[in-house]
C-alpha cells in the first residue's frame, strides 16, 4: 500500500525517515531503475540493462543489484557495500509530483505507509525547529531534481536507440559455483556489433545529442557482472 | 620457572575493583605468561560509594575491550549517554553564565587559527558552539549515535552517565562468567607478609588464606593494603581544592521526561552542585567546603536546586546521603608487591569524572608493563609511580583551572583563587595563555589525561584573555567553522532524542535479567 501526500513542515516537522541499508526498509530488491544521465556513476558499480515495458511498449534503464526477485546483492548485514546507491533507491520514500497537466512547479511528496517513514524515533529529521528543510531533506531535493531532469530527458535517448535499433534482446545463463544455473530473460542490452558499424553521420548525431556517452557506460557497466556473479557464488546479500 | 607471576588476588569489589578484575580477566588470553589467576575477595555488605556516576569516553573502549555487548551494558546499568559537562554559573554567577566542556574536540587546526577565527565571529558567539558541533547536539537532548551505528560508535564522542552499583554488578557477573574470575565473598582480617613488606596471603573472616604474587588493592578509603599494611604517605591536596563534603540524593523522574545529554555543574557560594540525568533519576549532590559553608546551608543549597529541577514536591522527600572525603592521594600507589587502584590510590572531588578514568589508566598501564617476573617489580613500580604522580598532579591542576578563572565574589570563591593555592605550573601556564591559546605543547606526555581541547573549552569558555597578538584569521579556517555550522544542522537532524533512544517501549533492546 502507498499513501502519497505533499511534504510540509506543518505537517511532518516531527516526522523521521530511516536512512540505513535495510531489507526490512524496502531495499531487498533486484533491480533499481536507472536514467541515462546517472549512468557515469551506476557503471562503477552495478551492470545496467534496459527493459520494455510491455503495455506501453516504451523501454528503461535498470542498474542490476542481483539475479532472483527479492535479491540484492549489495546488502550485506544490514550494510550497503557499494560505493554509490542509485538515486531511484536513494530518494525513498520520497517523489516528485506534479499537477495532472505535467506542467508547472514540482512538489515533494512522501510516502507515509513506506517503512522508511519511522515509528519509533530513530531516522532523519525532515525541518529543523525553525520549519527550514534539514539539510537531509535538502539533499533529497536535489536528488529529486536530477532523477526527474534524467527522467525527462531520458525520451531522447531510447528514441535514438530505437531510431539506430541498438537494442537487442539478452538472456544470460548464470553459472554458480555449484554448478546450478540461472537463466535471466526479458532484458535488452545495446548491440555492440550495431553500434561499431553505424556511419560517422550517426556516431555524430548521438555525440551532438548527448547519448554516445550514456551509450559507452551502459556498456562498461557490464564488466560489473563477473563482480555480481562472485558475490552470488558466496551466497551473501540480503543479510 | 621461579618468579613469574601467576596469582593476582584484588582486594575489593565495586567499580575499581571489578574493572580490574574484567580487565585482567580479558587479557590472560593474550599475556604471554599465560595460566594467570585472578581472585575478587569482596566483603559482602559493604556499600560502594556510588558518586563516580560520570565515565570518559575511555569507557567505551575498556567495556569493548572486555566484550561486554553495549546495548547490555546500558540496559543492565541504568545507562544515559553522556557528551560532556557543562558548567553553569561559575564565572559570575549571574543568569546567562553557562559553558559546555563537550568531548569531541575543537575540529582539527592549530590552536592559534582556531582562537583567531573564533574571534572573528564576534564576542556573542560561545567558543565551544563555534568550534564544535556537540554543543548545539547537547542542547536540543539528543543521542551522539543512532540504533543502527555498530555498537561503541557514534557520530559525536561520548561517554555514559551510569548506576555505579549496578555497574559493579554487571561487570562482576561478566568476570566470573565469562572471564574465569574467581569470587571470594569474604572479609579480609588477616595479611601474611614476607620481612621487606611484600604480602604473600590475606586471611578472610571464614578462614580461607588467599595465596597471590600480585595484590590489587580495591578496598576503597579503607586502603587496608596500601594504607593500614604498607603505610604509604598520604599527600593532602586540600590547600589547592577545599571541597570536603557532599550531600547526595537520587531523584526519580517521571519515564517521559527529556534527559540531558551532559553532566550539569552549577556552582554555588561555596561549592557546586552536580545533575547526573538517567532515564529513571537524576543524581544529584551538593558539593561544598566546610570552611565556608554549613551542613544545613548545604541541604537548603540541595533543596533549592532540586526544587528547581525537579519541583516542590521532590525537594520536600529528599533524604540526602552525607559524605566527607579527604582530598588528596598516596605518595606510591605501587610498592612491592601491592597495586592501589581507585580510592585506596586518591580521590578529587568528581568535577570532571576523573575516578572511574582513572582507574581505566591505572590498569592500562599495569596492562601494557605487565611485570614478566617478581624481580623486575621494583622497577615497575617506580616507573607507575612516576607516571602516576603526574597524573594526579594533572587532574588537580585541571580542576583548580575551574576555579581560578571564576569571578565570583563570594569568600570560598576568592580563597579557592588565591595565588598561594595554586600550582607554579598551573600559574606558569595561565600566564603563558596571554601569549599563546592553550595547545599540546603544554601537555607533552604521551597519553595526557586531559587533552588540550579540554583545557581550551574550560579556559575560553570561562573567558580567559586571549593572546595579545592573534593573526588575521585564515579563510580555510573560517570555511571550517562554516562547515561545522552546516555539520550541526545535519546531525541536529538525524541524531533521536535520548529519550527516545531510550524509551522502554523499544522492542529491540535486550530486556535486563533483574535475577
Amino acid at each position: 500500500m502507498t499513501r502519497h501526500v505533499i511534504l510540509t513542515s506543518e505537517e511532518h516537522g516531527t516526522l523521521r525517515v530511516r536512512t540505513e541499508a535495510s531489507a526490512e526498509l524496502g531495499d531487498a530488491v533486484m533491480t533499481s531503475f536507472t536514467v541515462p544521465f546517472e549512468f557515469r556513476r551506476i557503471q562503477h558499480d552495478f551492470p545496467i540493462l534496459f527493459r520494455r515495458d510491455i503495455e506501453t511498449g516504451r523501454f528503461s534503464a535498470l542498474a542490476l543489484l542481483g539475479f532472483e526477485s527479492g535479491e540484492n546483492l549489495f546488502l550485506q548485514d544490514g550494510r550497503w557495500i557499494a560505493d554509490y546507491k542509485p538515486l531511484a533507491m536513494a530518494i525513498q520514500p520520497f517523489l516528485l509530483g506534479r499537477s495532472v497537466s505535467g506542467d508547472g512547479p514540482s512538489q515533494v511528496h512522501i510516502d507515509l505507509d513506506h517503512p522508511r517513514v519511522s515509528d519509533n524515533g530513530d531516522g532523519v529529521l525532515l525541518f529543523d525547529s525553525s520549519d527550514r528543510p534539514t539539510p537531509f531533506l535538502e539533499q533529497i531535493g536535489e536528488m529529486l531534481a536530477e532523477l526527474d531532469a534524467g527522467y525527462r530527458a531520458s525520451g531522447d535517448f531510447f528514441a535514438a536507440l530505437d531510431r539506430y535499433d541498438l537494442l537487442e534482446p539478452f538472456a544470460l545463463d548464470v553459472e554458480l559455483k555449484d554448478g546450478s544455473k540461472h537463466r535471466m530473460v526479458g532484458y535488452h542490452l545495446i548491440n555492440e556489433d550495431k553500434l561499431r558499424t553505424l556511419e560517422p553521420n550517426a556516431i555524430a548525431d548521438l555525440h551532438s545529442e548527448g547519448h554516445l556517452m550514456p551509450i559507452f557506460m551502459a556498456l562498461a557497466s557490464l564488466s560489473n557482472l563477473p563482480k555480481l556473479i562472485a558475490l552470488k557464488s558466496r551466497g551473501d546479500g540480503n543479510g | 620457572m621461579a618468579g613469574l607471576l601467576k596469582r593476582i588476588v584484588i582486594v575489593g569489589g565495586g567499580t575499581a575493583g571489578w574493572l580490574a578484575a574484567c580487565r585482567l580477566g580479558a587479557s590472560v588470553g593474550k599475556s604471554t605468561a599465560g595460566a594467570l589467576s585472578i581472585t575478587l575477595i569482596e566483603a559482602p555488605n559493604i556499600p560502594t560509594i556510588g558518586v563516580g556516576e560520570g565515565t570518559w569516553p575511555t569507557m567505551r573502549a575498556t567495556l569493548s575491550g572486555i566484550g561486554l555487548d553495549e546495548k547490555d551494558l546500558l540496559a543492565s546499568c541504568d545507562s544515559a549517554f553522556k557528551q560532556g559537562s557543562r558548567f553553569d554559573g561559575w564565572v559570575t554567577g549571574n543568569a546567562g553564565d553557562s559553558y559546555y566542556h563537550p568531548f569531541t574536540p575543537p575540529f582539527d587546526a592549530p590552536a592559534t587559527d582556531l582562537v583567531s577565527a573564533w574571534r572573528e565571529l564576534g564576542p556573542g558567539a560561545p567558543f565551544a558552539f563555534a568550534v564544535s558541533a556537540q554543543p548545539a547536539i547537547c542542547e536540543a537532548q539528543l543521542a551522539p549515535r543512532q540504533h543502527s551505528m555498530p555498537p561503541y560508535a557514534g557520530a559525536l564522542n561520548y561517554a555514559y552517565h551510569l548506576d555505579a552499583a549496578k555497574l559493579a554488578a554487571r561487570l562482576a557477573r561478566h568476570a566470573v562468567d565469562d572471564l574465569g574470575v574467581v569470587h571470594v565473598r569474604d572479609e579480609v582480617v588477616g595479611i601474611d607478609a614476607l620481612e621487606d613488606g611484600n604480602i604473600t596471603a590475606v586471611l578472610t573472616r571464614g578462614g580461607e588464606r588467599v595465596e597471590g604474587d600480585l595484590f590489587v588493592d580495591c578496598s576503597g578509603h579503607t586502603a587496608l593494603l596500601i594504607g593500614s599494611h604498607f603505610g604509604v604517605e598520604w599527600i593532602d591536596q586540600s590547600q589547592i581544592l577545599a571541597n570536603d563534603r557532599a550531600l547526595a540524593v537520587q531523584v526519580p523522574v517521571p519515564a517521559d521526561s527529556p534527559i540531558e545529554s551532559q553532566t550539569i555543574g552549577t556552582a554555588h557560594e561555596a561549592g557546586w552542585l552536580w545533575d547526573i540525568g538517567l532515564p529513571a533519576r537524576r543524581g544529584i549532590g551538593c558539593v561544598y567546603s566546610s570552611r565556608f559553608l554549613d551542613d544545613e546551608r548545604a541541604n537548603e543549597i540541595l533543596r533549592d536546586y532540586v526544587a528547581r529541577v525537579a519541583g516542590e514536591d521532590a525537594a520536600q522527600s529528599l533524604t540526602p546521603r552525607a559524605l566527607s572525603f579527604p582530598t588528596g592521594h598516596r605518595a606510591e600507589f605501587w610498592r612491592g608487591n601491592c597495586l592501589a587502584i581507585g580510592l585506596s590510590a586518591g580521590f578529587i572531588e568528581p568535577l570532571e569524572a576523573s575516578a572511574i578514568v582513572m582507574i581505566e589508566l591505572s590498569l592500562n598501564s599495569l596492562i601494557e608493563n605487565f611485570p614478566a617476573s617478581m624481580d623486575m617489580l621494583p622497577l615497575h613500580s617506580a616507573r607507575f609511580n612516576e607516571l602516576f604522580r603526574t597524573r594526579w598532579d594533572r587532574v588537580i591542576q585541571f580542576l583548580k583551572l575551574h576555579y581560578l578563572l571564576s569571578c565570583r565574589d563570594e569568600p570560598y570563591w576568592r580563597a579557592q583563587r588565591d595565588l598561594d593555592t595554586v600550582p607554579q605550573r598551573l600559574a606558569d601556564l595561565v600566564r603563558l595563555w596571554r601569549d599563546q591559546p592553550p595547545s599540546a605543547y603544554d601537555l607533552p606526555l604521551a597519553e595526557e589525561i586531559f587533552p588540550a581541547a579540554s583545557y581550551q573549552y574550560v579556559y575560553y569558555g570561562m573567558g580567559g584573555a586571549l593572546p595579545r597578538h592573534l593573526p588575521k584569521p585564515r579563510k580555510s579556517v573560517m570555511a571550517q567553522i562554516e562547515q561545522l555550522t552546516q555539520r550541526s544542522r545535519a546531525l541536529v537532524a538525524a541524531l533521536p532524542s535520548n529519550r527516545a533512544y531510550f524509551d522502554a517501549r523499544r522492542t529491540d533492546l535486550p530486556k535486563v535479567d533483574r535475577a
